[in-house]
Order: structure tokens, then sequence, then C-alpha cells
């Protein structure tokens, strides 16, 4: 899957998984700096998903009352 | 010989068993409310009724005075009265004296009941069918009312949260709106990660349809977890029973699809620290390892990882905000004793024929001007280090030696 359709709970679920290889600490210097690059870039990630929301409604039949769009 | 009656007569005569049965004076009959008509007259008529049967009811205008509610189709009631023949229609009627509401279980409650049980005996309650509820949905499906109060209740909790909300239009009271609300909750199949039913408050009449059994089946064949949530605290239908979640309101039920954005943020501020933090502790790792190693390992070696992870920390610092990179700069800083330290290494064996290495906080010590008086230094020496202070910084240009 790509880093762009990488939904909220997959890039979250990566992240806790990232932090805990971390903590766990039994991995080489050069290691532990591309998971933490990783683990960065999933938060910024998160964090876009977070903000960039813009609500988006559909309606199955037809068209939105539109108060509601 | 048997008698020929004139209709009138049977009727008549019907009438006089009846009324004079004393059994069928001062009684009290329980049924629901239907056909209800106040007349012109001030009479009212309507039709009593339960489960499997009605009788005509009157209640003529003089008794009316003393009804203290309104009567209405659909309204359970205790009638107080006679049995009487209108005689005009042969028709048997119950002359009301005095109604009263009925406190007790009119018979769609009965219904309900009864439904109830057959569904539960189905399996349609049961606790171990209950789906837990996705953490991050990403699709929404929503089945209520464009119009209602609770569809904007259910979007302004949901709020910024970033998911696709899909609307099922459903008529959620009157004549068809079982119906209605089952086939909206059946088109949202394979559309949806959760769905919420909703309707906000309203009279137990207004509410009905969602005790329906149709509506019922409908939840159970949903291919995701249903929260429902019908009217208010204390209203609870066959949908709520069924469903996998039942929400209060439906503010609640959107609170329950969805986490809160905040509470993710907070989450994702303390994430970011942990990272760090295990990085931190990484290093600090490496760093206490190299001091044990570089004993025994090529000093060369040693400074050049230690050099390549200074740079990939230097990079990745551009793209850090003000407080990481002050932290970053800590960490670099740390990275460059390290290194100091690795220096020393390297010309071990020049040091061992009596040269020393001369460091301060900045650095290696290089030319008098690196250091200042007063100032704490480390001389680095073939074995062993001294710590010593400053007494005077002398620029001979020519060198001493």
């Amino acid at each position: 899957m790509k880093k762009e359709e990488m939904g909220l709970e997959e890039a979250l679920d990566n992240l806790e998984q990232i932090v805990e290889v971390l903590e766990e600490g039994k991995m080489t210097l050069e290691e532990s700096l591309d998971l933490y690059e990783k683990g960065m870039k999933l938060v910024k990630l998160c964090n876009a998903r977070l903000e960039s929301a813009q609500r988006r409604i559909e309606c199955l039949t037809g068209e939105l009352p539109p108060d509601l769009s | 010989m048997t008698q020929i009656f004139t209709v009138t007569d049977l009727n008549q005569r019907i009438a006089d068993r009846l009324e004079n049965d004393p059994r069928l004076h001062d009684l009290w009959a329980r049924g629901e409310v239907s056909n209800y008509l106040h007349h012109r007259s001030g009479h009212r008529y309507f039709t009593l009724k339960d489960q499997g049967s009605s009788i005509s009811c009157v209640l003529f205008k003089g008794s009316a005075l003393s009804l203290n509610f309104e009567l209405k189709d659909g309204t359970n009631v205790m009638v107080f009265g006679d049995v009487a023949v209108y005689r005009p229609q042969g028709r048997v009627q119950l002359v009301a004296r005095g109604i009263k509401q009925d406190e007790g279980l009119g018979f769609r409650h009965l219904q309900m009941e009864a439904l109830k049980k057959k569904l539960a005996g189905e399996g349609l309650f049961a606790q171990e069918r209950k789906r837990a509820l996705p953490l991050y949905p990403e699709r929404i499906g929503i089945v209520t009312s464009p119009q209602g109060a609770a569809l904007q209740d259910v979007l302004r909790t949901i709020g910024t949260y970033p998911a696709r909300i899909i609307l099922s239009p459903a008529q959620v009271q009157g004549e068809g709106a079982e119906e209605s609300i089952a086939s909206a909750i059946l088109a949202l199949r394979g559309r949806a990660d959760v769905i919420i039913v909703c309707r906000g408050g309203g009279s137990t009449e207004d509410l009905w349809c969602f005790n329906s059994e149709i509506v019922a089946r409908a939840i159970f064949a949903c291919d995701v977890p249903v929260i429902s949530a019908v009217g208010h605290e204390t209203d609870v239908t066959i949908a709520d029973y069924v469903a996998d979640m039942r929400a209060a309101t439906p503010t609640a039920a959107a609170k329950m699809a969805v986490p809160d954005v905040e509470e993710i943020k907070e989450g994702l501020r303390s994430t970011k620290v942990r990272i760090m933090r295990a990085l931190w502790t990484n290093l600090e790792r490496k760093e206490e390892r190299l001091e044990y190693l570089k004993h025994n390992v090529s000093a060369k070696r040693m400074y050049s990882l230690a050099r390549d992870a200074r740079q990939r920390l230097d990079i990745l610092c551009q793209s850090l905000d003000g407080a990481q990179a002050e932290k970053m700069q800590s960490l670099k800083s740390r990275l460059e004793l390290a290194k100091g330290r690795l220096t020393a290494v390297g010309p071990r064996a020049t040091l061992l024929r009596g040269y020393a290495i001369a460091r301060s906080e900045k650095g290696l010590i290089l030319q008098a001007q690196d250091a200042r008086p007063g100032e704490e230094i480390e001389l680095i020496l073939g074995r062993g280090r001294l710590r010593c202070r400053v007494l005077e910084c002398r620029d001979d240009s020519e060198g001493a030696l």
C-alpha cells in the first residue's frame, strides 16, 4: 500500500510498533535512526490527516439537503 | 312451534337479555382506543379493541365532562360502563360512564413483548453476536431523517474526525416508517465501517417503528457493527436490543463511533516524545558500548560510524522544529564528545610516547586560544587522564618545541 493511501488506523498501528521496537532498543544505531525517521514521518502523516479533515458527506439517494453540504 | 320475530322484536329481546344481565353492568373493560370520533353533539364515539376483538363504545356528552385526559387513537384505556344494544342497528355497545388511562401494558406492548421473545429465541439479541466497533472508521453510515435534529447532533459530534459520512435517508415516523428504515439500513451494506441508526426524542407512538420486526431483521443482517440511538435515555426499543451497541442519544452514538480527534493528537504528541526519548536512550547505549569497545576495535571504523550518524542527525535536524532541534543539538554534542574520545583512541601509540591530548568542553585544544585561564580542561595521556585548570594562555608563535 502506498503511503498516501495509508489510513489513519494503519498509520497509528505502525507508529505504535515503531515506538515499541525503538523502546526495546535492540537495533543498531543505523536502524534506530531509520525507525526514528519513519516514526516522525508517520506522526506528520497522521497530523496532516487530522488537520486536513474536510467533512465529506454523501447521500445514498441523490441530493443532500443544502444546509448539510 | 318456532317463533317468528320482527327485527325490532328480535333486537328488543336481545337488548332485554343483555341489559338485564347484572354482570354486564358497572363493569370495567380494558383495551386500546381506535376510530375515535368527537361528534358535534358532544358525544364521543370510538372502538375499544385488543389483539383479537373489538367493541363499539359511546361516551355521552354528560359523562365526557369527567374526562381528565385527551382521548385519542392508540391510547390504552379502562372503560367503566354498561353493555347496551343500539336497537336501530342491533349493535352491541359499551356505554361508558367513566374512562381512565390504562397504566398497565396495552395490547401493543404485549405484542412487542411477544416479538422480543421470538427474536431473542432466534438469537438476534445474543451477546456473543455483538461485534466490536472499529477504532478508526473511515466510512460512517447514518440512517435517519435528513431533516431531523438527530442528524445535526451526530454530525456535530463527529466534528473534524476524518471520515466519509454516508447518509442513508429514512422516514423515521408515521405510515411506512418501518419499511423505510429497514431498507435504508440494508442500503448501507458494503458501504460503511460502522452504522448509526438514530432518531431524536418523541412519543412512544413516534418511536414505535423501531420496535418492528423488519427493522430488527435489517439491523441483524448488517455486515458491520450497528449503533442504535432512538429517542431518549429511557426509551429502549427492539432495535436497541439487536444493535451491537445501544446509545442513549444520537450524540452519544456519534461519540461511540469515532475517537476524539484531540485525544489522537495528544497521543501523537506523546508518541513523538517517546520516539525521541527512545532514540536518545539508544544513542546513549551505543555511546557506552563505544566506550567499552574503543580499546578493542579499530578506532577508524568507529569514528566513521559516528561521523555518519552525525550527518544523519544534521539532515534530520533541518526537518525538525525548534524544541526538537534543540534536543537534537544536544544529541549532536554528545556524539561530538564520543567522537572526541575516539580521536583519543587513534593516537594512542603516540600518547604512549609521552604526548598528551588537551581537551575542553568545546573540543580539542589545538592552540592556546582554545582555552581560557581558569577553565577546567582534560589531558588525555598514554594511560589515564588528568583534570587540570588553566593558569595562563600564552600564544608563542614559534612554539615551545
